[in-house]
């Protein structure tokens, strides 16, 4: 089913909301920025750890040159929500995410492997639809 | 008990802060229009400390967006 979802164009990127829903039934809302340039969908450790699908972070990671977030392993999702669609099961990456960056999820490029996605600036929305 | 609190309000009262927000409702582009906090902090260890309220919540940053992407920030990074 096509969606449209809008988004705010003034800002300098793209930033949807997403909802992550655990085996327990509860909802969580997070913020996360819609990045072409990343391979997989990645959430910070610390909002992993606050769904209860991390037991604890690291401490000792730190970003290496030229790297935005630094991966460090894998959880599954029971569900996301991401522009309305539910994706059940979803294998994402559990990354360190500098505090200032104010954002805790990337939605990387296996959403565009599972929708085709149209980026209108000028209607300021995005288009989906499972492939 | 906690007030509700609009948007406005939560950034005016929490500047460059992490929130946890209950209750919440959102804008046409899915932004928390207004809810209840129940955490706030510069630290965002803090407010993503489990355990999270037992219901919805949303997290949310007053601030500016500061994500270093893109391909110029990876040539500014290594000085191409």
């Amino acid at each position: 089913m096509q969606i449209i979802t809008t988004f705010d164009v003034s800002r300098r990127y793209i930033f949807l909301p997403v909802f992550v829903t655990t085996e327990s039934k509860k909802r969580y809302k997070f913020n996360a920025l819609l990045d072409t340039g990343a391979p997989a969908t990645e959430f910070s450790d610390e909002a992993l750890q606050v769904l209860g699908l991390l037991e604890k972070t690291k401490q000792d990671i730190s970003l290496k040159p030229g790297l935005q977030t630094q991966k460090y392993g894998r959880v599954t999702l029971f569900q996301i929500e991401i522009c309305s669609h539910p994706i059940d099961n979803l294998e994402v990456y559990v990354s360190h995410f500098d505090k200032s960056w104010g954002i805790k999820a990337l939605i990387g490029l296996d959403f565009f492997r599972r929708f085709r996605v149209t980026i209108d600036y000028k209607a300021s929305h995005l288009v989906t639809n499972p492939l | 008990m906690k007030q509700k609190m609009t948007w406005e309000e939560m950034k005016k009262a929490y500047p460059d802060e992490w929130l946890l927000i209950t209750d919440y409702k959102l804008d046409q582009f899915g932004r928390v229009a207004s809810g209840v906090v129940e955490r706030h902090s510069k630290d965002d260890q803090e407010v993503f400390q489990p355990p999270a309220p037992n219901k919805s919540c949303a997290f949310e940053y007053t601030g500016e967006y500061q994500f270093p992407g893109g391909l110029r920030a990876h040539a500014d990074h290594n000085h191409f």
